[in-house]
């Protein structure tokens, strides 16, 4: 899968996704890495109904004011060890809707990120890609504990 | 007497692409009676960007690639929309090729964008192996979509005054081989949706909007088209070359014989259109005539036409959720003067009242799910502040709609 | 409606009623396809005493189908575009009519339609939080689309002093 991942992780990842204000061009590619074509479940990467059983957050789209929040509130409900991967360039840097009376900011504003992917909407392999690196990081925080 | 007693309780629904974890809010305050919905309020609020405002700073082209973004899943049908205001404006005339293009990626979009609905409406049911078949049926045609435009899901191929690329005649061979193999899993689709007695159980007579407050209400696409309302733009206005081709209102009678405007009821009237979509691929395909993929190619050339006219310009589209219909006023400038966008799941917010009334709780996934509503086109955000409230959430519901099928399957 | 209707007919059937308070009316033809079949719009220009009888007397003809309202905001005056549509459920049957109301940037009221169309109360909620108008009977005066903590005399789409530009951010600025 990626390199550095030594050993397998203990248990599954399981992932929750959030949406704070995205077209859904990022979430439809997020549900596509879960199909058939490019099953992420034979990973052991599942998608969660909530955050506190998660161990990853997927956060897509630029933040409005009223998802600000929102989302802050779903980061602090998950336990640790918790990575979050920002999807889509809207989240990252804003993309078209760098200018805006509603948005607050890309998401490195309001949470820690850890990976970025980029692309609009970004292919599921990149967003399995990123899942992969995320628990590269799981690992190396479980391992030094 | 016995007092009823109406507990208000306020459920969050994730609508859009839905699974376990996909939350797109829309919420809704119920007042329930049991286990019976009493009264409904829809509390809209949600994906409110801007983007209207945003495009006071950016010139025509420039606003195609920001149309497309309102929505991803109907990528294709705000573009479009805009570039034909912006083609009644100007008077810019399309030529004869581009228009047959024009249709063939709008159906191919039309045909992804209902198979995704498809999986999810089966999702909602409990189906959920459902739910992975159609999406890799989805996936066969993606591959066409990107092979003829360069990418799945934010295509950019619109142009004012014609498309972007052409479909050369080595093309052709993989569209009709996608089209084949769709057509041989659409029998499939249909005994799955169709023929099954669980499904008729959970949408037969569940979700009724009724022929009058379809046209009260103003309801578009799918959803008034299932209450026998006979409203799409492609046939009552012919844009693009739908004016050459053979094509008629789709409503369930003309499968069943008759019309309930219940779930069951849309759920034929969207495989029904599918089944269309690829009839009318085949069509352009066969009588496309040659020229012209645009009115003027180079793009300064076509920024300047616009700058020097004056007007204003009102752009209809049929989006597979419904009808779509821009605004645009341009004044000289570069940045038009005003855009406004309306995308169809805006006129299908009111008909959500009468259908959810007198429903049960665990009918409430599929019954919104029916209308296939896009929230991020729709621009919506409302927060309910009350006191008095426990919240369902996505997961809570989704169980419940689940056992509900499992007690009609025993 | 059991007939097609032609443009100049509806044209002809709301001047007979309102005569000169209707200020201007336009009549585009589209071709498109090979077959070069024309679909028409109808652009009026109407005065704002004679709106709720004129919406009447629409209701009269066929039952229209509201697709949305628009709004300008031209300085002095704030315009209300209504677009209609009449004539569906016919092939090549549809005609657009595009109704313009000019309303005083010192009185910004006009009447709802919502008694006779219910299915105009999202787009006049959408006008009073956006533009500022205030619609008179309006059954529901919440805000729709803009979160209930932005500041009330913001209205995004005017181009005055009350508009957005004190809420505005920009996503890529990089804070040192």
């Amino acid at each position: 899968m990626a390199k550095g991942l030594t050993k397998s992780f203990k248990k599954a990842l399981w992932v929750y996704h959030c949406n704070s204000g995205s077209c859904n061009g990022c979430d439809i590619e997020i549900i596509a890495a879960l199909c058939p074509r490019y099953d992420v479940e034979r990973f052991g990467i599942k998608l969660v109904g909530s955050p506190r059983h998660a161990d990853v957050l997927l956060v897509t789209g630029p933040v409005t004011r009223q998802m600000a929040d929102k989302v802050k509130r779903v980061y602090e409900q998950m336990p640790d060890p918790k990575a979050v991967i920002c999807v889509g360039n809207c989240g990252n840097t804003g993309d078209v809707f760098y200018e805006s009376y509603n948005l607050v900011g890309p998401i490195n504003e309001i949470l820690p990120v850890d990976v970025h992917v980029i692309g609009c909407p970004p292919r599921p392999e990149a967003i399995i890609n990123a899942v992969a690196k995320a628990w590269v990081k799981l690992e190396t925080l479980e391992a030094k504990k | 007497m016995k007092q009823k007693t109406t507990a208000k309780t306020s459920y969050h629904i994730p609508i859009g692409p839905i699974h376990p974890a996909l939350k797109e809010p829309v919420y809704f305050e119920f007042e329930i009676d049991g286990e019976r919905i009493v009264n409904v309020d829809v509390k809209l609020g949600h994906v409110h960007r801007g983007i209207e405002w945003a495009s006071r700073k950016r010139n025509p082209v420039q606003i195609l690639y920001l149309a497309e973004r309102i929505c991803g899943i109907c990528s294709y049908s705000h573009p479009a929309a805009f570039a034909l205001a912006v083609e009644d404006m100007a008077d810019i005339e399309v030529p004869e090729r581009a228009e047959y293009l024009r249709v063939i990626q709008a159906e191919l979009e039309r045909i992804c964008s209902h198979i995704l609905w498809a999986g999810v409406a089966a999702h909602e049911i409990g189906f959920d192996s459902v739910l992975y078949l159609t999406w890799e049926i989805r996936e066969k045609t993606l591959d066409l979509t990107e092979y003829l435009t360069g990418n799945r899901v934010t295509k950019a191929i619109m142009m004012i005054g014609g498309v972007r690329r052409d479909i050369t005649k080595d093309m052709i061979p993989k569209i009709t081989k996608t089209l084949k193999y769709l057509k041989d899993n659409f029998e499939k689709l249909r005994r799955i949706f169709l023929d099954d007695k669980t499904v008729k159980m959970r949408s037969q007579n569940v979700g009724i909007l009724t022929k009058e407050d379809a046209l009260k209400l103003c309801a578009v696409g799918p959803t008034t088209r299932a209450s026998g309302v006979k409203k799409d733009v492609r046939v009552d206005t012919g844009y693009f070359a739908y004016g050459d081709l053979d094509i008629d209102y789709m409503t369930p009678d003309v499968l069943t014989g008759g019309v309930n405007g219940d779930v069951y009821d849309r759920i034929i009237v969207r495989l029904l259109e599918v089944k269309q979509s690829i009839e009318l691929i085949e069509q352009c395909l066969d009588k496309m005539p040659s020229g012209d993929i645009t009115a003027e190619p180079k793009i300064a050339k076509l920024l300047a036409q616009l700058k020097k006219v004056n007007g204003e310009g009102v752009g209809r589209y049929e989006a597979p959720r419904g009808e779509d219909i821009h605004y645009v006023k341009l004044d000289g400038n570069d940045a038009p003067f005003t855009w406004k966008v309306r995308a169809p799941t805006y006129n299908n917010i009111l008909p959500w009242i009468p259908m959810l009334k007198g429903e049960q709780i665990a009918d409430i996934p599929i019954v919104a799910a029916s209308t296939d509503p896009c929230i991020s086109c729709t621009n919506r955000v409302a927060i309910v502040n009350n006191e008095n409230r426990y919240e369902l959430d996505k997961e809570e519901l989704h169980r419940l709609s689940i056992e509900k099928t499992r007690r009609l399957m025993k | 409606m059991s007939k097609k209707l032609s443009p100049e007919e509806i044209v002809k059937y709301f001047k007979d009623e309102f005569k000169t308070k209707i200020k201007s009316t336009q009549i585009r033809k589209k071709v498109a396809g090979l077959k070069k079949k024309e679909s028409y719009s109808i652009w009026m220009k109407i005065d704002k005493s004679i709106f709720k009888p004129f919406i009447k007397r629409l209701c009269d003809l066929q039952f229209p189908h509201l697709a949305v309202t628009s709004g300008n905001d031209l300085g002095k005056t704030i315009e209300l575009i209504y677009h209609f549509t009449l004539g569906y459920g016919t092939r090549f049957g549809e005609i657009v009519l595009n109704v313009s109301v000019e309303l005083p940037k010192s009185k910004p009221e006009i009447e709802t339609i919502c008694d006779y169309i219910p299915g105009a109360l999202v787009t006049e909620r959408e006008k009073q939080e956006m533009l500022g108008v205030k619609i008179i009977g309006i059954p529901d005066t919440r805000r729709l689309f803009l979160p209930d903590d932005f500041p009330k005399g913001v209205y995004p789409w005017r181009r005055d002093e009350t508009g957005p530009e004190k809420m505005y951010k920009n996503l890529h600025e990089v804070k040192k």
